[in-house]
């Protein structure tokens, strides 16, 4: 009790946020996850799937920080898992997109800010960890698994597919996020 | 300073538990639970979108047929080019109508043993957002009968079998899946065993129990009707290469399946279940 009257307590991020914004960022959430398993299941690269949900995590994150962008990795990962066949780990995606949303908004504050490249970059980056370290997971936690060989082909156009999916969604992304923003700004 | 890094660390650390309960949970429950039911109400999200997305990516109806009535008022060149857009539009729709209809007719002429008894035709919605497990979602559900661990075909032999099934949508896990398997035998012969998914491009692998009869490259594979999902008989591929010897267990066959995985448009739904296996244990 003590200490909450000491400092001013600083919002929660319910309260950051705002209803209006939270609709919206769920939204831009659930459309993405419908198009990756639409129009982007046809458009392949040499019959893989980008990750477009895990794009939108990235750029939210990149755009508002680790604390949105933690929680939108938990909501969008578990929505991806839900999307899953039995058999795959249900959780799997929601830690892993938790751990890089969190990262993300950490790693940003130490970006020059106004380059066009580092959203790219940083995508680049957090797509191949991200895809690694769900591969490894799912096989230590026992998942049936195709091959290796398979698996490495996989993530490197992954990583591709991505990267080149930034510069079209971190905009769409950057308008959604900004017109939703109330006008009080809290950094964190 | 401080506190606020301390806020988002313990809100990361809140999630991340959050993220193991989930998984903890999906390991010590079986069907159903909570999990079962989050994934019933994000496909019923979700899907909607999907049908909305299909539909519009394979355009069928005809919206722009009278832009060019519209143009008496107009110059001569604007009438001309709205109804050269016009007929542009009318020709991809009728080229989208003409492969849907194909993809149909193949369907519905499709008329085999494999076949007969109930089903439903479906249109694939959706695929499986990860490139690691291959499944689909179809636009039929409960509603129109299906259940789970029914047989999924097209006209060119085995899909798969349906894993999960909500009001409206179901959940088919495709033959090349790694968790995918169905009893087989090589045609004409007697030993009987079980194909597996590998992914894509992998082709599948077929692994016979007893091997008293010789394999050999271009030798048909069907279903065996004894796992109890799949009916007998249902065309899965050829036998593409064979490596080890017959008699050793390292032997692997592989088989290349006669359905295209990646062109999936329109599936049948078999809904009576392995019919033969069921009418054999009858008669014994």
């Amino acid at each position: 009790m003590s200490t909450a009257a000491k400092e001013p307590r600083q919002p929660s991020i319910l309260a950051d946020m705002g209803l209006s914004r939270i609709s919206a960022i769920a939204a831009v959430i659930i459309v993405a996850s419908a198009v990756q398993s639409t129009i982007l299941s046809y458009a392949t690269i040499l019959g893989v799937i980008p990750q477009l949900v895990l794009v939108v995590v990235l750029c939210l994150a990149f755009t508002d920080g680790s604390r949105v962008g933690l929680v939108c990795g938990f909501f969008a990962g578990l929505l991806q898992d839900l999307q899953l066949p039995e058999g795959s780990v249900i959780g799997l995606y929601a830690l892993v997109y938790t751990l890089v949303g969190y990262a993300v908004g950490q790693i940003r504050e130490f970006t020059p800010a106004e380059s066009v490249w580092t959203p790219v970059f940083t995508v680049t980056a957090a797509t191949a960890i991200v895809e690694g370290s769900y591969a490894t997971l799912a096989i230590m936690l026992g998942q049936e698994w195709v091959s290796i060989g398979f698996t490495a082909k996989v993530i490197g156009l992954v990583v591709l597919y991505n990267t080149l999916l930034t510069p079209l969604v971190f905009p769409l992304v950057k308008k959604v996020a900004d017109r939703f923003r109330p006008e009080r700004v809290y950094r964190w | 300073m401080y506190r606020r890094n301390g806020r988002g660390r313990l809100l990361l650390l809140v999630f991340i538990a959050l993220s193991i309960v989930v998984i903890t949970l999906d390991f010590r429950q079986g069907e159903g639970g909570p999990l079962g039911r989050a994934k019933e109400i994000s496909v019923a999200v979700v899907a909607p979108i999907q049908r909305g997305l299909t539909t519009i990516f394979r355009p069928v109806g005809n919206f722009f047929a009278s832009v060019g009535e519209l143009g008496s008022l107009r110059s001569d060149n604007a009438e001309l080019k709205a109804r050269l857009e016009a007929i542009e539009q009318e020709v991809r729709e009728a080229e989208a109508l003409k492969n849907d209809f194909a993809a149909l007719s193949r369907l519905s002429e499709l008329d085999e043993p494999w076949t007969s008894g109930d089903f439903v035709n479906a249109q694939v919605i959706g695929t499986s957002p990860s490139n690691y497990r291959w499944a689909r979602f179809i636009d039929k559900g409960s509603e129109d009968g299906i259940r789970k661990n029914m047989a999924v075909v097209n006209a060119d032999g085995l899909v798969g079998k349906v894993i999960s099934v909500t009001r409206g949508d179901a959940l088919v896990l495709l033959l090349i899946d790694p968790k995918a398997a169905a009893g087989a035998r090589i045609e004409n012969r007697r030993d009987t065993g079980k194909i597996q998914g590998n992914g894509e491009d992998q082709g599948l692998s077929l692994d016979l129990i007893g091997s008293n009869s010789e394999v050999f490259e271009a030798d048909e594979v069907v279903t065996s009707g004894q796992d109890g999902v799949f009916p007998a008989g249902i065309p899965i591929g050829l036998v593409d290469r064979i490596t080890g010897d017959v008699r050793r267990p390292d032997q692997q066959i592989v088989v290349e399946p006669w359905v295209d995985f990646t062109g999936l448009d329109y599936v049948r739904v078999l809904l009576d279940g392995p019919v033969v296996a069921a009418g054999e244990r009858r008669s014994r």
